[in-house]
């Protein structure tokens, strides 16, 4: 009897350790996925609000975990604008004034240009691997496909807004759903994977929507056009000079 | 019959005046003590009321004067959360018809957005106004606050005018440039490149930190607000003139806009006002608390010493109730001159201050933190006048009840007996 219980016991906190490594892994797993080692894709971004919308398109390359760039091609008045992420730092670049403005980190959780997406979230930064603690809260099966639900709250003295984060991650790493909660506990924003398509030879979330909770008529939705993942991409496409002076 | 009732009861009372009053300069040395401590707290509260009442004008005026103006003419939502597309469509023309149908007041129009502004060195979010140069002096008080260089005149060109602490913390001086990247009224990259040409000083905080001025046209050009703008801002001589401004206003207004006066504005203004207060009476309450005791005191002792006095009075068959009606009607007497003399002197001491001003040590400081001048005015009206006398006369009354009380318990041969 004692060992059966002694074996259980075991059992069990074997098995809550391997949740620990699993749920921080799906994170990696779905971040790693969403990005890939380098990627490039093409991204139309629609603002909806309750009496106009508005459309942009992008294209985007990244490499690694910190690296990102975003360079914005339509409409035509918008063209040229683009945002690069180099390790946590970010960088504006406006063809109308041609000059390169460093975004503060304070400015990193404000929306990217009147849109439901924060500064943070268009460079796809991955902070939150490291700065939250992760537990996988749920499983569930879903059109054939396993859906782990993992809930993620940011390290005491991690310098983050949200109180915490719940991802629904499917079973090949595609990222479903992503809910951003206050430090209160309510839910504020939420985003949604709408679509998911084959695309670039993986499962890609096509289309992404962004909203707050309490304003359902107002949403950003992010649509990939076109993506590719590993391919050759030079480190100079990283840099001040090029966010300058695109050489593609 | 009646007649001679009432006839009757008015040689009484007249009589039973004239008694007070003579029963009062008995001890004239302990009436004048008595009166002296209504005297001393009528004068402390009314300088002190005054003071009170004058400092909340000030502080009213000069908060409303320095930015949000009396009453503001807005988009529907836009006081609630400043979006950009919360706006008024037309809004020049709009701003003149409220200008002629207010021939006295001051009224501008402003537009607002939310930018990073950013020097060769340093970015810091803040708060971009696009001002018309010619009326915006007269609804705040920040252009004249400028301590370098220049307030905005040129409605289009491309200049800023920043605060303080907001030049110092983007290290930027006069004839700097600094660069503006927003997003536009119809959601495009907004971005520009101007001049600072001018740096004010408010003392208040977040204003010197985080605003910063545009003149109106060059910001709608730089935002495409296509004349749409957020705010029409009104202001007045004084808060009495709010209300019929807002009825005269309201026509204008339709269903899409928003009338919003100071205290929409300013939401933490009256509530800082009403816990201040609250918290100053706690102290007078102490005070007229004290200056009661000292009127129950003497009055119980003019009563105890009396006793035999009034047990034969009594014994000649005037009613206690009588007996009881004086003893109030002595007090009533006392607290009068406590309030006719404390008033008077309270209202020289007012008067003074109101021409001359009150300042003390370490208040230019304090007086700065809480957007008030260096010199307080005290306010001299019916109210911060007659509000602290008034109490201190009621409590005085009320200490005399249970003086006057006892006498109803009279009996007039143990009375006679007494020592």
């Amino acid at each position: 009897m004692r060992r059966i219980l002694l074996t259980l016991t075991l059992l069990c906190s074997s098995a809550s350790a391997a949740d620990d490594l699993t749920a921080r892994d799906l994170v990696e797993k779905a971040m790693d996925h969403w990005r890939g080692l380098t990627s490039w894709g093409i991204s139309t971004m629609t603002i909806h609000r309750a009496d106009w919308e508005r459309s942009m398109t992008m294209e985007s390359w990244s490499k690694g975990d910190k690296t990102t760039l975003v360079r914005v091609i339509e409409p035509r008045k918008d063209a040229g604008n683009a945002t690069l992420l180099n390790d946590g730092t970010m960088w504006s670049f406006t063809p109308r004034i041609n000059r390169i403005i460093k975004i503060p980190s304070s400015m990193m959780s404000q929306a990217w240009m009147g849109s439901d997406f924060s500064n943070k979230d268009i460079a796809k930064s991955t902070d939150i691997i490291d700065r939250y603690d992760h537990e996988l809260t749920a499983t569930e099966t879903v059109d054939g496909h396993v859906q782990y639900t993992v809930t993620s709250v940011p390290h005491e003295d991690a310098a983050v807004v949200w109180g915490k984060e719940v991802l629904i991650v499917r079973d090949d790493y595609v990222l479903i759903e992503q809910q951003f909660w206050d430090q209160d506990g309510v839910l504020v924003k939420k985003m949604e994977t709408l679509e998911v398509a084959e695309m670039g030879g993986r499962p890609v979330a096509k289309v992404l929507r962004m909203g707050e909770v309490d304003a359902p008529e107002e949403w950003t939705q992010l649509t990939t056009e076109e993506i590719k993942f590993n391919l050759k991409l030079s480190d100079n496409l990283f840099t001040l000079s090029n966010l300058r002076n695109p050489r593609q | 019959m009646s007649d001679d009732l009432q006839n009757h009861g008015a040689v009484f009372s007249l009589l039973s005046l004239q008694l007070a009053w003579r029963n009062l300069w008995r001890h004239s040395r302990r009436t004048w003590l008595t009166a002296g401590a209504m005297i001393f707290s009528n004068v402390l509260l009314i300088f002190m009321i005054s003071l009170q009442l004058g400092s909340y004008d000030m502080m009213i005026n000069n908060t409303l004067r320095a930015f949000s103006g009396h009453i503001q003419l807005q988009a529907e939502g836009y006081n609630e959360n400043q979006r950009m597309r919360r706006s008024i469509p037309s809004i020049l023309s709009l701003t003149r018809r409220v200008r002629e149908s207010l021939p006295d007041a001051a009224v501008s129009a402003r537009a607002a957005a939310f930018a990073l502004v950013s020097s060769e060195e340093r970015s810091f979010g803040a708060q971009l106004i696009g001002v018309q140069p010619a009326w915006e002096p007269g609804v705040s008080t920040l252009p004249g606050l400028i301590s370098e260089g220049r307030y905005l005149e040129d409605p289009d060109a491309a200049e800023i005018v920043i605060g303080a602490v907001m030049a110092r913390n983007l290290k930027v001086g006069l004839g700097d440039e600094i660069t503006l990247l927003g997003s536009g009224w119809d959601g495009s990259f907004a971005a520009g490149v101007v001049t600072v040409v001018g740096i004010y000083r408010s003392g208040m905080a977040d204003l010197d930190r985080s605003l910063a001025q545009l003149p109106f046209g060059y910001f709608q050009a730089t935002f495409f607000m296509q004349g749409h703008g957020h705010a029409i801002v009104v202001a007045l001589d004084d808060l009495d003139q709010v209300a019929p401004a807002l009825s005269t206003l309201q026509p204008l207004a339709g269903d899409d806009l928003v009338l919003l006066d100071w205290d929409a504005l300013n939401p933490g203004l009256k509530q800082a006002i009403q816990a201040d207060m609250s918290s100053a009476w706690l102290m007078y309450g102490v005070l007229i608390v004290l200056v009661a005791f000292s009127v129950l005191n003497t009055q119980l002792m003019s009563v105890m010493e009396r006793t035999r006095e009034f047990g034969v009075v009594s014994a000649l068959g005037v009613r206690p109730s009588r007996l009881a009606m004086l003893v109030l009607l002595e007090t009533a007497l006392m607290a009068l001159i406590g309030l006719a003399i404390g008033l008077f002197l309270g209202w020289l001491v007012a008067l003074y201050f109101n021409t001359a001003g009150l300042s003390y040590p370490g208040m230019e400081e304090a007086a700065a933190r809480f957007n008030l001048p260096d010199r307080i005015y005290p306010s001299v009206s019916p109210l911060s006048l007659l509000l602290g006398p008034v109490v201190v006369f009621g409590f005085c009354l009320l200490a005399a009840i249970y003086p006057a009380a006892r006498l109803l318990r009279l009996r007039p041969v143990e009375a006679m007996r007494a020592a």
